[in-house]
């Protein structure tokens, strides 16, 4: 579905979108519980798909502050296949280390989804198809794509709540550039720098549209992310179908503004909603899980309040 | 299948029926020259390679560069070009150290009239482009100011190619970082690359084939074709021939 499925629609002509944001106070909280609620709640079908879980394993990450949580995967995991679902496999193609078993190991996701081989596709190292881009944003024309992605009924992008030294923020979109075979394009997948980042993240997205998102944001990371910045806590899962939704989301909890961060403006003329008027939240509050991220000083112009909310100097 | 699959212009794809050269060209060339010592393909191999220049070597980057400083956030020097994964993108430690292992390894006269100089500038974006302590990352030492983590991969295979400066004080602090780094490896892509490139440096590991037997044994190394290929190698005897360009101290670059 969601290579066959994905659509350009002017935003205008979309429904608004639903958008959950729930408290996870840590990954010992029974968050498989949670997502099964929300994702019943939020009226999404999963029975008899097969899914592909993207997750955002980055580097090999002991202190577990760069890479998605594998305890949320495996409670993604877990509840969707409580929902009905046929088969769930956990997809990466890291975009940094070529060796996505080392990174894989060290985080110790078998302990959350079972035997590795049976389970997880390394997408860099995927079977891959030649596929033209939906939208001609980067002068990219096509690209080549893992066949357990196109062939998925299903897609869920689970980004970590990260700022990124290069966009401002890593969120779901951008964390489908996972799904570009590193065998193809390299460690990392500079071609799609040299395109354009967010033009790279909106024909990417325009053509395998992931179908639902789940961002870790229990622990985030704010600061020199996606990498080398701090661990910060949020205390949430955000979860929606409009992974551009989710994305504005996100980017609102952690006190940016989601239509300076260029591809999610991009993003919001043909993939999705970024308009608050146009997200209808389910959960909590932005308001009250907002947590303000620390970002470096080129993105300091993403903040939503420091400028304006600031009493000016007499 | 390689040479089948090798394009007219001298390029090999990253898979066979794909229409653009790559990063695979060089481990293409070297593995047929290995192989059976078959020029044509080779000599083509290495013209390709020769004449494709990284993204950051053109005008307008360096133009770029030259009249807005600060848009250099790593700091590094984009004269020194290496090899890109793909045409039109930057140099990257790894395959830049690929394309070195093939210059290293091909006799003189198999070379193009360019290689001595592009050899030369690879060597040093190598050196410009490690880590502070010794130890190479994909090729982004420094971000913002911030120390980027080395990786065992990109130090392997960075080490391998600066094999003939091994005396030198960067070859030796990565080598120490390699062998602490090498009993928390947890991927057996990077544990025989580590142990294959720790004895060309004549520091042999002990165990290496009971660890890649315990790692085989956990997830069959996910079907990873080239993590096998990796550790046969690391495994065989021959192994030592492969790296073998002992005859080649040079100064320093």
């Amino acid at each position: 579905m969601s290579y066959a499925a994905s659509q350009i629609i002017p935003s205008f002509q979309r429904p608004p979108s639903r958008v959950a944001i729930r408290r996870a106070a840590s990954y010992s909280d029974p968050l498989a519980a949670v997502i099964q609620e929300t994702v019943t709640g939020l009226g999404f079908e999963v029975r008899d798909k097969t899914i592909l879980l993207k997750p955002n394993f980055v580097e090999p990450d002991p202190q577990g502050i760069v890479n998605t949580n594998p305890a949320v995967v495996g409670a993604a995991r877990e509840a969707f296949l409580r929902l009905g679902a046929r088969s769930v496999v956990v997809g990466e193609g890291p975009g940094h280390e070529r060796d996505t078993e080392g990174i894989i190991e060290t985080i110790r996701l078998r302990d959350y989804i079972g035997t590795l081989a049976a389970n997880f596709v390394d997408l860099n190292l995927d079977d891959v198809t030649l596929t033209p881009l939906r939208t001609s944003a980067s002068r990219l024309r096509e690209l080549y794509f893992p066949r357990s992605v196109l062939a998925a009924d299903i897609v869920v992008s689970m980004p970590k709540l990260k700022t990124h030294h290069w966009v401002g923020a890593t969120l779901s979109l951008k964390n489908m550039f996972g799904i570009v075979p590193g065998s193809c394009y390299g460690w990392p997948k500079n071609v799609l720098h040299w395109a354009g980042i967010s033009q790279s993240v909106l024909d990417i997205n325009s053509t395998v549209r992931p179908d639902f998102a789940i961002v870790d944001g229990i622990v985030g990371m704010e600061g020199n992310g996606p990498i080398q910045g701090s661990a910060k806590f949020c205390g949430v899962l955000v979860m929606g179908s409009d992974p551009v939704a989710v994305d504005a989301t996100c980017a609102r909890i952690m006190g940016l503004a989601p239509e300076r961060i260029d591809y999610l403006a991009k993003a919001a003329t043909v993939l999705g909603h970024v308009a608050e008027n146009r997200v209808l939240q389910a959960g909590e509050t932005i308001d009250s899980v907002r947590t303000d991220f620390q970002v470096l000083q080129p993105f300091e112009r993403l903040k939503t309040v420091h400028a304006e909310a600031q009493p000016r100097p007499t | 299948m390689l040479r089948d699959s090798q394009l007219p212009g001298g390029a090999w794809p990253a898979r066979p029926g794909h229409r653009a050269g790559c990063w695979a060209t060089s481990l293409a060339s070297l593995a047929v020259f290995l192989h059976d010592g078959d020029c044509e393909p080779v000599r083509k191999g290495l013209n390709w390679l020769c004449s494709s220049w990284p993204a950051e070597s053109g005008l307008w980057w360096r133009a770029r560069t030259w009249f807005r400083p600060t848009a250099n956030v790593a700091g590094q020097d984009s004269s020194l070009a290496g090899w890109s994964w793909t045409p039109g993108a930057a140099s990257w430690v790894e395959p830049t150290a690929y394309s070195l292992l093939l210059l290293n390894t091909v006799p003189e006269d198999l070379l193009p009239r360019h290689a001595t100089k592009r050899r030369r500038l690879g060597e040093a974006m190598l050196y410009n482009r490690m880590c502070p302590g010794g130890g190479w990352n994909s090729g982004n030492p420094l971000v913002y100011g911030v120390p980027g983590e080395r990786r065992v991969g990109p130090t392997a295979w960075a080490l391998l190619a600066l094999r003939g400066y091994a005396n030198r004080a960067e070859n030796q602090q990565s080598l120490r970082w390699l062998e602490q780094a090498y009993h928390q490896i947890a991927g057996p892509a990077s544990v025989a690359l580590a142990g294959l490139c720790l004895r060309a440096y004549g520091r042999p590991q002990p165990g290496l084939e009971a660890r890649l037997a315990s790692l085989y044994e956990m997830n069959g190394f996910l079907g990873n074709i080239p993590a096998a290929a990796l550790s046969l190698i690391a495994l065989s005897p021959e192994q030592d021939c492969l790296f073998d360009d002992s005859g080649r101290r040079r100064s320093d670059p």
